[in-house]
């Protein structure tokens, strides 16, 4: 299923198309050069759009998918070069493989199924690390499979030239392989996982807070980018005819990532700005390489003028844009902002399921500090209860156990007498349980509407998703914002953006943790309404930490007081203002 | 045995200089999130001085001195021109940036020094060896040795006892914080620098002291073991890059040495396949970084 309007998806692959056709038609008349860069253009496009589609929207960059593009180019080769050829110059073949002989088209097609084979595998391993090393791993990903194919000598020739293999890919093979990536490429940026995993790369804590599994989607992307890179190989193994494992390391994994990062690395628009902007520049140098006559005069020829001008393009793009040329928007959602229309109507279904949520004995240490020790605590839908305590005391600590975040040192929580303990947030968020952060967590860069949706979209089986996020919007009073990036918005509203996101969740149990702060009496008053009628309607129950007392005292049902991570007091607002303890930690003892 | 105490040695010099290299991009990846590709070339240019000073007839000693300040220069004015413009944007962009650096100064190497590897002169005692309780070792490898064991020593003394060293480490922990308390940023991403480049030098010095020669792209290999070695680490980690550094080092030089001849080939996959799997097992390294466990919720 697609998230976008699909007033985009048409608007982008007729683009799409129109680029292709138009581009493959003017390289025809210019000749079999421009037929043969081009052809080339096209297919380092695939490889480009391929990375984007794991790197773009996961956020983790990527050297490892050149060893997809050697994969794909062996694997294909293997089966289209001729049995006479493979008997000549690969004797130790197996029987099975020296006597296959297939055309390019099933030649891609098993290509693309081994590389995503292999991409599954190593994905699965790839998806336990996070961040820098997850790309420094990528980077021994490229130097293990170039190693595995250097000495696969009876296979793939080793270091030396893989040669024979038919030149089946035309300019316009190219061109329909092109298509397709940019079609698949734009189409998983803007599917339910593509979404998903975008909303990893914005903030990976809050996408698991919301019901999002951030391995399976970055998995998903990892094997889907891995294919394109598998075609993107069939295509130039098809076109160059012949190839050496050099082909497939680190100047050509170097020269995509540059043109990934020109453009702009989010995007498939940024994928083709920066692929024409690179290509062009490199074959204006290359010229430029070799000495040409300028009226008369010819320049000298300088070594590496090609590697200067790709690295001097890299840096000013990186000082002046370093969301790259194209920025963090598709060409069609700059020039067509989606409307606030585009949200349609639904609503919030009444909590039917009374299961309260229990926690015994929580207790959360890091290293020599106690932060929360040995509290225990109920939580009823339809109830609303205050968590209030000095700064320190351990009240988000608590809701970090209660959601899954960190795990507790000792203590057990169960919603319905299911065990939450080890559950991923994932989990804990689709059970029911949602929550807001103290420093607001949304997704910046997607719109409002997109950051409540994929919230809706993750939990409860994506039932009602879009009526679910719309009427969460409305709920909040944020309707009007649908469209506008979360990250502009003001504080007031990105606050009420992140209560609206984990509504959309349709918990049973919100805590919200500290939702007044930085807001002013009517947007307090606002608020507390809000949450009252989330409560009465719809049977949330309700965990709230502020500090603002007032807010507490008129709201809550019941008050939990937390001090040095001990649970001082529990009881009504009236008997929590007298007792004692709290006035003490608030205040301190008298010295009388 | 013999050998296997032999390959000890080899492993430990090895390994030290992987050390070493993974402790500069630890320094400054710990501090401001910059994956520097360009580290490579900081030894390169630490090879190229050796090689000239060698060349002009220098003292030994003044041309390791003097490869070492032109490689910590070299590092300063790196961060000054290249990284400072992008450095509080994504590490995607800084490290691209880096790799930027990285080519433009290979094609300058290339074009105004050669394309070709170029002989250095070294001192006749390095390529000597000597007979420690029964079997020879070389002396380069020794002063490897010795020297990754100064560096460590030195950078231990630094980081706790240097006012510029504890300022580096506060700010690893969190740079915001780090800042609210009166570090400058400047200062302590400058000193980062600085101290990746002295370390990036002592790695060039042993390094050609092993081989002879310098070519342009003499330090691509070894950072790009050093990048391997500062993941399985942990990465900024600065005890994790030293931990890594040395086990990489084992690694390679136990299979290059053990490893039947049939399988030899696959040496670099069988490798880097060991320290996948131990990444495996402990996804954030050897010895994860203390930011890991101190991110905010």
């Amino acid at each position: 299923m697609i998230t976008a309007s699909p007033r985009h998806i048409v608007l982008s692959i007729l683009a799409a198309l129109a680029f292709v056709v138009i581009a493959a038609v003017g390289a025809t008349i210019v000749g079999p050069a421009g037929e043969r860069v081009l052809t080339v253009f096209f297919i380092s496009l695939i490889a480009v759009l391929g990375i984007g589609v794991y790197s773009g929207n996961s956020g983790i960059l990527s050297f490892g998918h050149m060893s997809f593009v050697a994969i794909g180019a062996y694997v294909s080769s293997l089966l289209t070069l001729p049995a006479a050829v493979k008997a000549a110059t690969l004797p130790k073949l197996p029987e099975w493989l020296a006597a296959t002989e297939l055309g390019l088209l099933p030649a891609i097609a098993v290509a693309v199924a081994v590389t995503a084979l292999v991409a599954l595998v190593v994905g699965l391993a790839l998806g336990r690390l996070d961040g820098s090393a997850a790309t420094i791993a990528t980077l021994g990903l490229l130097i293990i499979v170039h190693g595995i194919i250097i000495g696969w000598r009876d296979v793939t020739r080793g270091s030396g030239t893989f040669f024979g293999v038919p030149r089946d890919t035309s300019l316009w093979i190219a061109a329909a392989g092109c298509l397709v990536a940019l079609i698949v490429a734009r189409l998983y940026r803007d599917s339910i996982s593509g979404l998903r995993l975008r909303a990893t790369r914005e903030n990976a804590i809050a996408a698991g807070a919301v019901g999002v599994n951030l391995r399976r989607e970055r998995l998903i992307s990892w094997v889907l980018s891995a294919a394109l890179m598998a075609v993107s190989g069939a295509l130039i193994a098809h076109f160059l005819g012949a190839f050496s494992p050099k082909k497939f390391y680190f100047v050509d994994t170097f020269q995509l990532l540059a043109m990934l990062i020109v453009g702009g690395m989010t995007t498939t628009t940024g994928a083709v700005v920066g692929a024409v902007a690179i290509t062009v520049v490199t074959e204006f140098l290359r010229r430029l390489e070799s000495g040409i006559d300028i009226a008369g005069f010819t320049t000298p020829q300088v070594f590496g003028t090609t590697q200067i001008g790709i690295a001097a393009i890299i840096l000013i793009a990186m000082f002046r844009k370093a969301d790259g040329i194209a920025g963090l928007k598709e060409w069609e959602e700059r020039l067509f902002p989606p409307r606030t229309a585009d949200v349609g109507d639904g609503r919030l279904t009444k909590v039917s399921d009374r299961a309260a949520l229990t926690a015994k004995a929580m207790t959360m240490r890091f290293g020599g500090l106690t932060a929360v020790n040995d509290v225990s605590l109920k939580l009823t839908p339809g109830e609303i209860v205050g968590l209030i305590g000095p700064n320190g005391s351990g009240k988000t600590t608590l809701l970090n156990m209660l959601s899954g975040i960190i795990a507790p040192s000792e203590g057990e929580f169960s919603l319905a007498g299911k065990v939450l303990n080890g559950e991923p947030t994932y989990r804990i968020a689709d059970l029911g349980i949602a929550r807001t952060f103290q420093n607001i967590r949304l997704f910046p860069s997607l719109t409002v509407h997109q950051n409540v949706l994929v919230a809706a979209l993750s939990t409860g089986g994506g039932r009602d998703a879009e009526g679910r996020a719309a009427a969460a919007l409305e709920n909040l009073g944020i309707a009007e914002h649908s469209g506008s990036d979360a990250g502009t918005l003001s504080y007031g509203d990105q606050r009420r953006v992140e209560i609206a996101r984990a509504l959309a969740c349709q918990p049973s149990l919100l805590f919200l943790d500290e939702p007044a702060a930085g807001m002013n009496r009517e947007e307090t008053d606002a608020l507390m309404e809000t949450l009252r009628a989330l409560s009465r309607d719809l049977g949330i129950g309700i965990l709230l930490v502020d500090h603002d007392l007032g807010l507490i005292n008129r709201l809550c049902d019941r008050i939990l007081v937390l001090n040095e991570g001990n649970l001082i007091a529990e009881g009504a607002p009236d008997m929590i203002r007298e007792d004692p303890a709290v006035i003490e930690a608030y205040l301190g003892r008298r010295n009388d | 045995m013999e050998i296997l105490l032999q390959q000890t040695v080899n492993a430990f010099a090895l390994g030290g200089t992987y050390a070493l290299l993974a402790l500069g991009l630890a320094i400054v990846f710990s501090i401001m999130g910059l994956i520097n590709f360009a580290h490579g070339e900081l030894m390169t240019i630490g090879g190229y001085v050796l090689m000239y000073c060698g060349l002009a007839g220098l003292p030994f000693a003044l041309t390791v001195g003097l490869a070492i300040l032109s490689t910590t220069l070299a590092a300063m004015l790196m961060e000054r021109i290249a990284f400072r413009p992008v450095r509080n944007a994504s590490g995607a962009t800084m490290l691209i940036t880096s790799f930027a650096v990285s080519m433009i100064l290979q094609v300058l190497f290339q074009n105004f020094i050669s394309v070709r590897s170029q002989p250095v002169l070294l001192p006749q005692l390095l390529s000597d060896s000597v007979r420690v309780g029964g079997f020879i070792i070389g002396v380069n490898k020794l002063l490897a040795i010795a020297a990754t064991v100064v560096m460590l020593v030195f950078l231990d003394w630094f980081m706790k006892h240097q006012k510029t060293g504890i300022a580096m480490r506060a700010a690893a922990e969190d740079f915001a914080v780090a800042r609210l308390m009166g570090i400058r940023a400047n200062s302590v991403i400058a000193g980062a620098f600085a101290l990746s480049g002295l370390l990036a030098g002592v790695a060039a010095v042993l390094w050609v002291s092993q081989r002879a020669s310098v070519d342009p792209l003499m330090g691509f290999t070894p950072v790009l073991k050093a990048f391997i070695a500062a993941i399985l680490g942990g990465l900024g980690s600065l005890r994790g890059a030293v931990a890594g550094g040395f086990a990489l080092g084992f690694i390679e030089i136990y299979l290059a040495a053990f490893l039947p001849a049939a399988w030899q080939e696959f040496r670099d996959p069988i490798g880097l396949g060991i320290v996948v799997g131990v990444l495996l097992l402990r996804p954030n390294g050897l010895i994860p970084a203390a930011s890991l466990k101190a991110q905010k919720v």
